[in-house]
């Protein structure tokens, strides 16, 4: 189990994550809804791991990552996108991501990611 | 979407009733089989082999068929053979309407001619119309200045409502508006990168139940009605859409995806030269918006 921080502009999105997230037993400590909320809230609540949208308004996922690493640089992050930002995963992997998921969510996929960064966390 | 184009032409020219028309869909659903199946009952894959298929079908933007043949289960000789096996769209609704005795086999073709006719198709595009195949029957309903990319777009945008919200849904005639006033909208704009100057919008406005269909589906949620939360829904179902379209041209070009925008209540939209496609989802009209060479603008 571990305390995840899901950062999201999309509702639907962060809603589909949680249930996935929650369903395989793991706590949402937090939800945020932009990049700055995202970085303000990884600061205060300190989760094992963070989902990170990249296409966000005020601030992107990009800069946020960039954000993050700079509060912890062994943050655990995995990167959301949809399909077709190939340039954006590059620059996030040169960034520090941990992984990437694409939309639409597929359960499976994303929780055996966490379990696998979680492993390594603890 | 044969089936459903053909069969609303049937009931609108009194060749059927609506009840009728209801019943043939139900009766088709039973001749209908999934390639899969056949591919395994043909003993050409394994159980495993489709259900791993079947998975990565719901992932990625392509067909039961040509995924199998990239993993070299099957070959394109192969699934032409079990597509014929599968029978398509048309033929299987003929065969419902006329096991259910509402029309001779003869009376369905000359209702089909007479379609032919109301449409003003050519024999070919009538040969696309019974393939079934959703990849040759829109562009029939697109006007003859829509540039390849743009088609393309729209292309995704219907096969991917076909599979992820209403396998039933169905096309009206697309046409070029600069602005309409509607209530309720999402819409995403892809923007090239310092080497290209592409802009590219995509968007849904419509009907409120058409709208809450696609919010519904999409989210696994019961909206009540079409706000900031049910239109953030259709505006994941975009971004998730033009996702595959961005994959789709990255060879040539990389799209940086904008923000999705939504708006709730009356709202003008305006694109330029917007190409406007009815999509009848749950019996509910849908209309798409798509741009190429502009933005949408609110
Ligand atoms: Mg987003």
């Amino acid at each position: 189990m571990s305390r995840i921080l899901i950062v999201d502009d999309s509702r639907t999105s962060r809603k589909i994550l949680r249930s996935i997230l929650e369903d395989a037993g793991h706590e949402v400590i937090g939800e945020a809804m932009d990049g700055q909320d995202g970085v303000n809230k990884f600061k205060e609540l300190r989760p094992d791991l963070v989902t990170l949208d990249i296409t966000m308004p005020v601030m992107d996922g990009l800069e946020a990552l960039r954000c993050i690493r700079e509060v912890d640089g062994g943050a655990k992050v995995i990167m959301v996108t949809a399909a077709g930002q190939q340039n954006k995963m590059i620059d996030a992997i040169k960034l520090g991501a941990s992984e990437f998921v694409t939309k639409p969510f597929e359960p499976d996929e994303i929780i055996k990611m966490v379990n696998k960064l979680v492993k390594v966390v603890e | 979407m044969i089936n459903q184009l053909f069969g609303n032409f049937l009931v609108k020219t009194g060749a059927l009733t609506r009840d009728q028309l209801e019943r043939a869909f139900e009766t088709q659903k039973k001749v209908r089989v999934k390639l899969g199946l056949i591919a395994v009952t043909e003993k050409l894959m394994t159980l495993e082999q489709s259900e791993e298929v079947n998975k990565l079908q719901s992932v990625m933007d392509k067909r039961f068929g040509d995924i199998a043949v990239e993993k070299g289960y099957l070959t394109d000789d192969q699934v032409g053979r079990l597509l014929g096996l599968q029978g398509n769209q048309y033929l299987t609704f003929a065969q419902a309407v006329t096991d259910n005795g509402f029309m001779t086999l003869k009376e369905f073709e000359n209702a089909f001619n007479e379609y032919q006719k109301a449409l003003a198709f050519t024999a070919t595009d009538m040969e696309s119309l019974k393939s079934g195949d959703s990849d040759r029957i829109v562009p029939l309903f697109l006007p003859d200045d829509v540039e390849e990319l743009q088609k393309e777009h729209i292309l995704i945008a219907v096969r991917t409502l076909l599979r992820l919200i209403d396998s039933d849904a169905y096309i009206g005639r697309a046409s070029w508006v600069s602005s309409i006033n509607t209530k309720g909208v999402a819409f995403q704009c892809l923007v090239g990168d310092q080497n290209s100057d592409s802009k590219v919008a995509l968007g849904f406005i419509g009907e409120d139940n058409a709208l809450l269909s696609v919010a519904d589906t999409f989210a696994k949620e019961e909206f009540e009605k079409v706000d900031l939360d049910s239109l953030d829904a259709v505006a994941e179902f975009i971004n998730c859409i033009n996702g595959m379209f961005a994959t789709k041209v990255s060879s040539k070009t990389f799209l940086d995806m904008l923000p999705p925008i939504y708006r709730e209540g009356s709202v003008t939209v305006t694109g330029g030269r917007m190409l406007k496609l009815p999509i009848y989802v749950d019996g509910n009209e849908l209309q798409l918006l798509s741009t190429y060479d502009g933005m949408i603008n609110i």
